[in-house]
């Protein structure tokens, strides 16, 4: 278990979830931009568009984020804030593909999810707020963050 | 890892779970009775006079007119124009599905689930010796099914069109099933990243029996072609739009459909946008067409702002037909077309040529009316009865004037005026009539905005009974329901009811999702 002063602030967190929810969106956009996935009618004859538009979401996450989460366990975010990944279990480095497999997938996820319960984004956010300092993606992936020291 | 897989079927539930079922009070009898329709379609009659002569709601009696029963939609956008039997109410809850209530309590006797965004009137027909409905999904296209249990008979869509957008009601004529075309690209456009545009609106042909595309006519010729790149590299194209949003009018003794056509959503400009056509329903070959105006581009990227990259440089007023044309037909007088614009307009047109014989405008207009959805008319009173909605939308010029119209058939000229006073200053209470009306032959019912549901006197307008919706309503089903503005398809009556849904959240109105059965009480009561 991680002890209670280990774990990294809630500010420094939410800081660095901002950081990279400003990163991440704004490489997606470009990659839509040169990939050109969104521009024509064709393209919005299924839902496949929005599959497309996930993807390059992700290999946005990945191309900014997946060199720091391979070797340090952090995003560019985390890496501004001094705070890292680590397994809950251990206290060490998180497994890579739980980084990759289960976080970078699972909050795009949330947003996938349709009315009512359009609201699982903020709740993966408000579960911070608990004594554990893990948010629902956390559970999933069996995380916690830390500060580096 | 444990812990890791009960976090994962934790969101799987959350998935699974998240469309909940609307449970109903179902009816002793399942079986809807079909010998007696009240209406052929979204114009009650294929002339689309809106005008319901079965009817024992006068004059003298309009004002006992009394809530019988509500139901709850499952949407705050409800579209739906009800097709009425001798014992059933055939209605579209978009979300929901089709749903067949008894007229007379609201039970519930069948329902078809069906998850689009279903926006329609419910047309009947006979396929294959079987009792059958026919209606449309925004999104999904046109859809067959039994009427006596909602099985599915067929499903047709076009395949000309990339991304079409099934938003008016089909009217059927013979054997023939006419489909208003238009698309999603009014919409897309807003993305920026969307080169738009390069669609056409059009009308659609299907065979009543199988549902087999019979034709196609797209209301703009011209392929489009790249036009320039903006800001984003994005490639734009054009000619592009004229969209088809109303429902087609039948002239069964010319074997001909008219319709009108919107802006087009990218330049260049046609000639066809904005325009009334003439079409002959068994070929697809256009008669005639008549445009009202000219270089009208528009998308609602220019909403967001005059500077996005999909707003043509040139914006144009956005003064579509959404109202179907109203054909007018006496003994003894030549037939008058006429078609109610976005501007304000209303033309009197030569069916047989599309030659304007008179033209008047009744208000500002604006990108939501001036005419709006739809209106009435009574041959034999030489009347054409004309909803002006007039709410501001884009910046316009000039002074709203809001209000239910009587218009000479013949000439034009203004037989009477029941304007109209908006509720408060904010623009989610207007007083406009944006909704299509409906006609009996003493009285006319109109929806406005602001939530009034009304009765006129047909011979000068005189307000004859009112009904303020904007308030909680206990339903037959059990959804909590309120009313809102009244936009859309509009009132239908029959015998002594009449039925209106309340509620559309959309472009600034109040939403709401209540249908609405009125009755008359006193006299003349069933």
């Amino acid at each position: 278990m991680i002890d209670q002063e280990h774990l990294a602030g809630r500010g420094r967190r939410l800081l660095a979830t901002g950081v990279d929810f400003v990163l991440v969106p704004a490489l997606t956009l470009v990659l839509i931009m040169l990939t050109g996935v969104v521009e024509h009618a064709e393209d919005y004859r299924s839902l496949a568009w929005i599959w497309k538009v996930f993807g390059l979401a992700v290999t946005s996450y990945l191309i900014l984020n997946g060199y720091l989460l391979w070797r340090r366990g952090q995003s560019i975010g985390k890496a501004l804030m001094g705070i890292a990944i680590v397994s809950t279990a251990t206290g060490e480095k998180a497994p890579f593909w739980k980084l990759v497999g289960i976080r970078a997938l699972f909050f795009p996820l949330l947003y996938l999810i349709p009315p009512p319960l359009t609201v699982a984004p903020v709740l993966d956010q408000v579960l911070i707020f608990m004594k554990g300092r893990r948010c629902l993606h956390d559970y999933a992936a069996g995380t916690s963050v830390v500060n580096r020291a | 890892m444990r812990e890791t897989r009960w976090w994962f079927a934790v969101l799987v539930c959350l998935v699974a779970l998240a469309p909940i079922a609307v449970s109903a009070a179902d009816c002793d009898r399942r079986e809807p009775g079909l010998s007696t329709r009240y209406s052929d379609g979204w114009g009650i009659t294929p002339d689309a006079n809106r005008l319901q002569a079965r009817t024992t709601i006068e004059r003298s009696n309009a004002g006992t007119l009394q809530l019988a029963w509500a139901y709850g939609f499952g949407s705050k956008k409800p579209r739906t124009f009800p097709l009425v039997t001798e014992d059933t109410l055939f209605i579209a809850d978009s979300g929901v599905g089709i749903v067949a209530l008894d007229r007379e309590t609201g039970c519930t006797r069948w329902v078809r689930k069906q998850g689009g965004e279903l926006g329609t009137a419910i047309l009947y027909a006979r396929i294959d010796d079987r009792d059958a409905l026919v209606y449309n999904d925004r999104n999904g296209g046109v859809y067959a099914i039994d009427a006596l249990t909602g099985a599915d008979i067929w499903h047709a869509a076009i395949v000309e069109q990339p991304i079409p957008m099934y938003s008016g009601t089909p009217t059927i004529q013979g054997q023939t099933v006419l489909v208003p075309i238009s698309s999603l690209e009014i919409g897309l456009a807003a993305n920026p990243l969307y080169g738009c545009c390069t669609t056409s609106g059009g009308m659609a042909a299907f065979d009543l029996q199988t549902g087999k595309e019979l034709w196609f006519l797209p209301t703009i010729d011209k392929p489009p072609a790249p036009t320039e790149k903006h800001w984003l590299l994005v490639q734009e194209y054009g000619p592009s739009g004229a969209p088809v949003w109303g429902t087609p009018t039948v002239d069964v003794s010319r074997g001909v459909t008219y319709y009108g056509s919107g802006q087009n959503y990218s330049p260049p400009s046609t000639t066809t946008s904005d325009a009334i056509f003439a079409v002959d329903i068994a070929s697809g070959e256009k008669r005639w067409v008549r445009q009202f105006t000219e270089n009208d581009t528009y998308n609602i990227a220019c909403d967001i702002s005059r500077q996005h990259p999909n707003c043509p440089v040139q914006m144009g007023p956005d003064h579509d037909f959404g109202a179907p044309p109203v054909l007018v037909s006496r003994p003894g007088h030549p037939d008058v077309l006429v078609a109610g614009q976005k501007s304000g307009h209303v033309h009197g047109l030569d069916p047989e040529t599309g030659e304007v014989r008179w033209s008047v405008r009744l208000g500002r207009g604006g990108a939501l009316g001036g005419i709006h959805w739809g209106m009435a008319a009574d041959a034999n009173r030489a009347v054409v009865y004309v909803p002006v909605s007039d709410v501001a939308a884009h910046p316009v010029d000039g002074k709203p004037a809001p209000g239910l119209y009587a218009l000479d058939v013949d000439t034009g000229e203004t037989l009477w005026v029941h304007s109209r006073e908006d509720r408060c200053p904010d623009r989610i209470c207007s007083g406009g009539l944006s909704a299509a009306i409906t006609a009996t032959p003493e009285v006319v019912f109109a929806g406005s905005l602001d939530g009034y549901f009304s009765a006129y006197a047909a011979d000068n307008g005189e307000l004859l009974w009112t009904d303020d919706t904007w308030k909680d309503f206990d339903t037959v089903n059990g959804v909590p329901a309120s009313g809102g503005a009244f936009d859309a398809h509009g009132p239908m009556v029959a015998d002594d009811m009449v039925i209106v849904s309340s509620g559309y959240d959309s472009f600034g109105e109040k939403g709401g999702n209540v249908l609405l059965v009125y009755r008359l009480g006193g006299e003349g009561a069933k």
